[in-house]
């Protein structure tokens, strides 16, 4: 029981990166209906841009600039793989473009980091706390909190301020929206700003608890991804229980089974899901009557 | 004033305006009216940017308009209540109708008292001030249209579009989508109305434009053209 206890710890705050990285995919997705199959390099570079700054700073100084550092690259990834491919109504253009500027983005990374594992100092003590005998780490408490922040922030964002509902407005209707006088290919350049952001942001929370280097992003980019269908690409609730289920079957597989089918669970869940309730498990049908 | 000059616009490579001319004057209602399929959506569509036109000229109170894009179009001051309603299904109604002023809101446009007009809509429609916290999508139709009306009028428009307000509704409906539109006159609000019901919209009307196939077939004061017997006998004998 207590080992169980232990798991299902470790599996939350995996789940939670998986959850915020999903997020990501959502956010995109809402506003133009194209993903950013980038965004476990999105992860991957804020993770090691933020490596070189803690080079020179403190960790938690470091973050902004890796948040701003993200919201620039998905700039860059919406105007160079999406835009082109929206302005020429080609239904699938932004899926090869994603994936090309990711790879593009892993071989730059591999020029300059190396393509070895680096080891990412933690900010925090890395000997665990430890409550009624289950052992949690200072930085996967952190890991929680700041995805748990990071998307609470964004639906404030949505639901109060003028701007967020004119993203909420385009992501209902972008020809009314433009109605309203609102920019709608600014709003989705934003939110591939804020995808990235997200997704920069668990690669600098999640680094000090694992390797980081030119292919960390690959996996969870791709696992993340299964979330988001899991969870449904348009519910924030769907994204944060569809990454602690992934998460902790991941961890109990592992420990109960053998760490090499501990990916299994997962992609058997999206099978199941896929069959069984496409939208996703929280996935919801907008009503529009007529 | 608004002034559309030989508009021509295409979807694809298939032309479906031919060179439209229409104005609506300051303070007047105007209406164009024609058959399923003559062009009237796309005419409006051509006007607030929603599609770039494929010629011609479009002016509001001077200023050149044609081919830009809707939110800058929006901005100058022209107002579009499109076909089929659009209201954000996902949103408040009262985030709906803040949207409508969201120009005003961002300083695109004069701001002047956004909350005002906003308790101003709420007098003209009480539905749906008793319904602001609800979501638009749950809404009828009835109260949808009414928002979709509502929304339009937040941006305080020089000139606002209306497509068929009145597609769908049950005849007490039609009544009351009427009845707004006859206050809004007399409010002094400039309209180009699109109506399947022509007697109603001719009723209303200081001036109207028939459109047939993507063209003008005629125009005149809204007076004459309900007394015109070819009008008569195309539009004015099932509705009403
Ligand atoms: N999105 C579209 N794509 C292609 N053709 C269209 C589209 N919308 C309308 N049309 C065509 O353009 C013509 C004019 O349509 P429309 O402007 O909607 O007419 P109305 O509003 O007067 O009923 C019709 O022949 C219609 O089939
Ligand atoms: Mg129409």
């Amino acid at each position: 029981m207590q080992i169980f206890a232990q798991l299902i710890v470790s599996g939350i705050s995996l789940g939670m990166i998986y959850a915020v990285i999903a997020f990501g995919y959502q956010l995109t997705f809402a506003t133009s209906r194209t993903l950013n199959f980038g965004q476990g390099e999105a992860l991957m570079l804020g993770a090691l841009v933020g490596l070189t700054l803690v080079g020179h700073m403190n960790y938690w100084l470091m973050i902004p600039l890796v948040l701003i550092f993200g919201a620039l690259q998905g700039v860059v990834v919406e105007r160079v793989a999406v835009r082109p491919a929206l302005k020429n109504k080609s239904e699938f253009g932004w899926i090869m473009g994603t994936i090309a500027l990711a790879t593009i983005f892993k071989n730059v990374a591999e020029n300059i980091w190396g393509r070895d594992d680096l080891k990412f100092p933690s900010p925090l003590p890395e000997s665990p706390l430890t409550f009624h005998g289950i052992h949690v780490l200072p930085m996967e408490i952190v890991v929680v909190i700041g995805a748990l922040g990071m998307m609470l922030a964004v639906e404030i964002f949505n639901r109060k301020s003028i701007y967020g509902k004119a993203v909420v407005a385009t992501s209902n209707d972008r020809d009314a929206a433009g109605l309203m006088g609102i920019n709608t290919r600014m709003v989705i350049t934003f939110s591939y700003a804020l995808s990235s952001m997200t997704a920069a942001f668990a690669g600098v929370l999640i680094a000090p608890l694992t390797l980081t280097g030119a292919t960390m992003g690959v996996v969870l980019g791709l696992k993340a991804f299964s979330v988001a269908i899991i969870g449904g690409l348009n519910s924030g609730m769907g994204v944060i229980v569809g990454g602690l289920l992934l998460g902790i079957a991941e961890t109990t597989t592992g420990f109960y089974l053998s760490t090499g089918y501990k990916d299994v669970p997962g992609l058997v869940l999206l099978l199941l899901v896929l069959a069984i309730k496409p939208a996703g498990l929280f996935g919801k049908t907008v009503i529009n009557k007529v | 004033m608004l002034q559309v000059k030989n508009l021509h616009a295409a979807y694809g490579k298939v032309e479906v305006l031919h060179g439209i001319s229409i104005e609506v004057p300051q303070g007047k209602v105007v209406t164009l009216i024609g058959s399923n399929g003559a062009g009237k959506t796309t005419t409006l569509r051509a006007v607030s940017g929603m599609i770039k036109p494929a010629g011609g000229e479009i002016r509001l109170n001077g200023k050149d308009i044609t081919g830009l894009a809707s939110h800058k179009i929006a901005r100058t001051g022209l107002a579009h209540s499109p076909e089929g309603r659009r209201v954000f299904a996902t949103l408040s109604v009262t985030d709906n109708l803040t949207l409508g002023a969201f120009p005003r809101l961002t300083f695109g446009r004069e701001r002047g008292d956004v909350q005002g007009d906003l308790n101003r809509i709420f007098e003209l429609f009480p539905r749906l001030q008793e319904r602001r916290n609800q979501l638009a999508g749950t809404l009828s139709g009835g109260e949808q249209q009414m928002l979709a009306m509502g929304r339009a009028l937040m941006l305080n428009p020089e000139v606002l579009l209306l497509d068929e307000p009145s597609m769908g509704l049950a005849p007490l409906l039609v009544e009351e989508v009427f009845r707004i539109i006859r206050e809004l006159k007399t409010r002094g609000i400039t309209m180009l109305l699109v109506e399947q019901f022509a007697a109603a919209a001719l009723n209303v009307a200081d001036y109207g434009y028939v459109m047939e196939n993507g063209r003008i077939s005629c125009h005149g004061p809204a007076e004459q053209l309900k007394n015109d017997p070819a009008v008569k006998a195309a539009y004015l004998g099932a509705a009403h």
